[in-house]
């Protein structure tokens, strides 16, 4: 009867799938204004003046207002500097007031009555501009003469900072038999969820409290962000609302300079004030992910053995800093460098700079995506130079199983450690599953007839169920990351959890109630979970890492053993025996009971109708010192993080002729942990390989020598489309987390963070014999053509 | 973004040239062109308004047009600003005039154009070609000029 472990349909789908979900375009308040955002068409200017007499005289225009009619608003915070350096911090206001650094950065805005007078009347806003020059590359920005964007960043730089050991890791490059040395470009991505941004906020004047509706992946964060850091109120004046959310992707993580604008406008002109993204804005507005530049060095001797591993990054972070950009290149990359590998010399140094671009912050796998890039290809390059085959290379440098818990060398993870694995066995499973013996001989008989077909593995780890409060506030993050759970068995026996974390597809109102069924014996219907207002549910820092299962799942559970507890003493009680000879139990039927101990004819149903919940909640016999009420709330902060790992392998064809990449198999097996809905976790893998692949083959911002992002719509950004894909064949080991008891790791970015380079080593692979080494993402025809033309040439890499 | 090309008109480089010069004939020969009113003091700047549909943008743009580096009856340079629907245009075109052997003349351009906003980022693979389009309406409007002068 369990359902823990079982593909149980979503219990939010029918709402999604009927349209009846409200997401914030739905939401209409009377009296409602709406606004449109005056956006900066250049990457770098200086705002010399602002002349809205013209949009103020449009008939049902409200009122106007730039970034000086704001100055009273805190500029937004940026509360994950990167940790133990000096980071050179400039983050945005609601609107820019003296300078902009990117194309869309917000400098007027216009308050109408409906949204295209608004649109229309923002037009007329006069500015005059000074126009700068612009720089737009993360390494360009750094040389000397490059336009500067801030006065406290020298040569454009946020910070300095590095991990690892790095005498050691010149060493042993030094004393190698081989080293291999590439440049590698992690191109910028947009995110491109279904459902753009939006927010809505209302002030009541009379007690000073706003109502925030907002397209927020962590509603108590942006509150937490609101009061202490932006508006200086306290907690009870904001209530933040995060209505159904379209998709996220990481970046409706972050505060956001509209989101302050609306809010505070809500205030200004006393009635509420909607804002909803266009897709236009969308591409220049909202956080981008990604941008890297980096040269990698790896040694190895001659049987294979890595013998270290350099890395110098760029990263490009925007024009300004959204809120965890500086995070996200460094602790979440830089401590990620060893991937699924004993590797005993590592050594990573970043450099954050600051560009005309749009802010760039996390990208789901964040960090995490970026490193696995690096080292899966430089893994591809020491096979490639030695001659062996890839697979031998892993298994050659694998953290043994029997290692656990492993902690890479050099303190790269800054005290934490690999919580459980076996690397081996996944790559076994993905092997079998693929026929890769079979492959190679097909691979070589194509060759013979001209057709390129490659394979490419990737045998990632990642980090997930980001936590340790302690340990990430060692690594600069200026709050805490333990999650909380309440937990009510109300008087007819249904349970309501209210959650901090929140829910944007990932299915928290099934998982959580799938653990809760299992563990109470109550039935899934019985069963509701809530998140996504601050008003209802405990703090909570939010849906990011994969970590709402590996930490706010706990914090449930942590409610559910305490509600147990209290389940049994109210037994006790009736059955007048002593505490500990009564147990809860479920029973083969699925139904909580407590029960005497050897008497199973003294026992009694929790959660229904007049029974133990009944007996709780009524509280008409209880003993003087219990209080009534099955209610617990429990919190949780890890002692580590989790680490989930797995194999995927992908089989291209690369078209001769005309350069096009064709996938024709994708395999893979991924190791979550203990999976609680096998149907969930496979939608997570499948969105996220066909995200992962897309940065591989086709998605890529592009902006010009001026700094205008030339890839702004949906006819000029390419998102990954079905028929581009084939079916992908999953496969799944379990390995527990031992750091937390329900042996759960996090499964919400595998497939990005895998798939890239299973493609592009794929892509490789298949142009090895013309001594290809390497390629450049996005794979696109005219590369991949230009590539083998010029190989075809007599050409090397 | 920058585009080159040549037009072959089959008049004189004479007639070509002062065609060129003719404010009346660039204002009508540009699409889109609704307003083109001399500035003040100005022999060589016009104050213009063109109506422009490129990709999903579409609108009206007021501007600037102005004629420079005039080196009669060879070459000069033609400048373009405008903004609107949160775009700003900008660019130049130098026209240069060369007598072809056997009659008619060649017109060889080369243009620079900035675009700023919305308009660089919808559509940029469109814009080149309806960029290219806009300077074939142009010198094909010309050539009728010079065919059927006022």
């Amino acid at each position: 009867m369990a359902v823990v472990g079982k593909a149980v349909k979503r219990k939010e789908d029918p709402r999604l799938i009927t349209g009846e979900a409200r997401y914030l375009e739905d939401i209409k308040l009377p009296g409602m204004t709406h606004i449109a955002i005056l956006r900066s068409p250049h990457a770098h200017a200086n705002i010399v003046s602002i002349n809205s007499e013209r949009a103020a005289a449009v008939p049902g225009v409200i009122g106007v207002f730039t970034g000086q009619d704001f100055m009273d608003v805190n500029p937004l915070p940026c509360p994950w500097p990167a940790g133990g350096v000096d980071n050179n911090l400039n983050t945005p206001r609601a609107l820019e007031v003296e300078k902009v650094t990117h194309v869309g950065a917000g400098v007027a805005v216009v308050v109408a009555e409906d949204r295209a007078t608004a649109q229309d009347a923002v037009e007329l806003v006069d500015v005059e501009w000074e126009v700068l020059p612009a720089v737009t590359d993360a390494e360009e920005a750094t040389f000397d003469g490059a336009p500067q964007l801030h006065e406290n960043a020298p040569n454009n730089v946020c910070m300095e900072w590095d991990c690892g050991d790095q005498s050691g890791t010149d060493a042993a490059l030094g004393s190698s038999d081989v080293v291999v040395k590439q440049r590698l470009r992690n191109q910028r991505l947009i995110p491109t969820p279904m459902e753009t941004r939006g927010c809505i906020a209302q002030h009541e004047a009379v007690n000073g409290e706003y109502t925030i509706w907002m397209t927020s992946q962590a509603p108590h964060v942006h509150r937490l962000l609101f009061t202490a850091f932006i508006f200086g109120v306290p907690e009870n004046k904001v209530r933040v609302i995060s209505p159904q959310i379209g998709g996220g992707f990481g970046a409706k993580i972050f505060m956001y300079p509209e989101y302050v604008l609306t809010t505070a406008l809500s205030k200004k002109v006393g009635r509420p004030v909607k804002w909803v993204e266009t897709r236009s804005e969308n591409y220049i507005a909202t956080t981008h992910g990604r941008d890297h530049v980096t040269d990698v060095e790896v040694g190895a001797n001659r049987d294979g053995t890595i013998t270290g591993l350099k890395v110098r990054t760029y990263a490009n972070l925007g024009g300004t800093l959204s809120t965890v950009a500086p995070g996200i290149p460094t602790t979440l990359y830089g401590r990620m460098l060893s991937g699924a590998y004993k590797l005993p010399n590592i050594y990573c140094h970043v450099t954050g700079v600051y560009t005309n671009t749009g802010m760039v912050d996390a990208y789901r796998g964040a960090g995490r995506p970026e490193a696995t890039y690096v080292v899966e290809r430089a893994v591809d390059l020491v096979a490639s130079e030695l001659g062996m085959d890839p697979v031998e290379v892993r298994r050659k440098n694998f953290v043994p199983a029997d290692s656990f818990p492993y902690e890479p060398s050099g303190n790269l993870l800054n005290g934490l450690s690999y919580d459980s694995g076996n690397y081996d066995k996944a790559l076994d499973m993905a092997l079998e599953m693929t026929g890769y013996e079979d492959f190679r001989a097909e691979q070589a008989a194509a060759r013979a007839e001209g057709r390129y077909l490659g394979i490419g593995l990737s045998t990632y780890i990642e980090i997930c169920g980001i936590a340790p409060s302690a340990w990430m506030f060692g690594e600069g993050w200026g709050a805490a990351l333990w999650e909380s759970a309440n937990v009510r068995m109300h008087i007819t026996g249904d349970v309501v959890v209210t959650s901090g974390s929140q829910s944007h597809g990932q299915g928290h109102e099934t998982s959580i109630a799938q653990l809760v069924a299992d563990e109470l014996g109550v039935s899934m219907d019985q069963v509701h979970v809530q998140h996504s207002d601050t008003l209802g549910t405990p703090f909570g820092y939010g849906t990011y890492g994969s970590r709402s299962t590996a930490v706010g799942g706990v914090a449930v559970w942590r409610s559910l053993q305490r509600i147990k507890e209290k389940a049994r003493a109210i037994a006790a009680h009736e059955f007048e025996a002593n505490v500990d000879d009564v147990e809860y139990v479920v029973n083969d039927e699925g139904v909580g009971v407590v029960q005497v101990k050897g008497s199973p004819d003294q026992s009694k149903v929790v959660g229904e109708f007049m029974g133990i919940a009944t007996s709780a909640a009524g509280g008409w016999d209880l003993p003087g010192d219990m209080e009534p009420f099955l209610d617990e709330t429990a919190y949780y902060d890890p002692p580590d993080c989790t680490y989930p790992f797995g194999t995927h392998i992908c089989i291209v064809e690369v078209d001769a002729e005309t350069g096009n990449v064709g996938i024709k198999r994708y395999i893979a097996v991924d190791d979550v942990g203990k999976v609680i809905n096998p149907m969930i976790v496979d939608g997570q893998v499948h969105g996220g390989i066909a995200q992962g692949v897309a940065q591989a083959l086709w998605e890529g911002a592009q902006y010009d020598e001026n700094g205008q992002l030339v890839s702004g719509s949906m006819m000029d950004y390419a998102i990954p489309r079905a028929d581009l894909l084939p079916s992908f064949e999953l496969g799944r080991t379990e390995t527990p987390s031992p750091n937390n008891p329900l042996g759960v790791k996090g499964a919400g970015e595998t497939g990005t963070i895998a798939a890239t380079p299973a493609v592009v080593n794929a892509v490789v692979d298949a142009l090895s014999h013309l001594n290809v080494r390497h390629i450049d993402m996005p794979l696109t025809p005219s590369r991949v053509w230009e590539t083998i033309q010029s190989r075809s040439n007599g050409g090397n890499s | 973004m920058k585009l080159e090309g040549t037009y072959l008109f089959g008049e004189t480089r004479e007639q070509v040239w002062s065609t060129l010069m003719d404010p009346d004939a660039i204002s009508s020969a540009i699409p889109g062109v609704e307003e083109f009113v001399p500035l003040e003091g100005e022999e060589y700047a016009w104050r213009a308004i063109a109506k422009v549909k490129m990709a999903a943008v579409s609108g009206r743009f007021p501007g600037q047009v102005q004629m420079s580096e005039i080196q009669p009856p060879t070459s000069y340079r033609l400048t373009v600003s405008g903004e609107g629907q949160g775009s700003i245009i900008s660019g130049s075109v130098v026209m240069r005039l060369e007598e072809k052997d056997g009659g008619g003349t060649v017109l060889h351009w080369d243009a620079e154009a900035n675009i700023s906003g919305k308009l660089a980022r919808i559509g940029q693979r469109l814009i080149k070609a309806a960029a290219n389009m806009m300077s074939k309406r142009f010198f094909g409007n010309l050539a009728r000029q010079i065919r059927a002068p006022a």
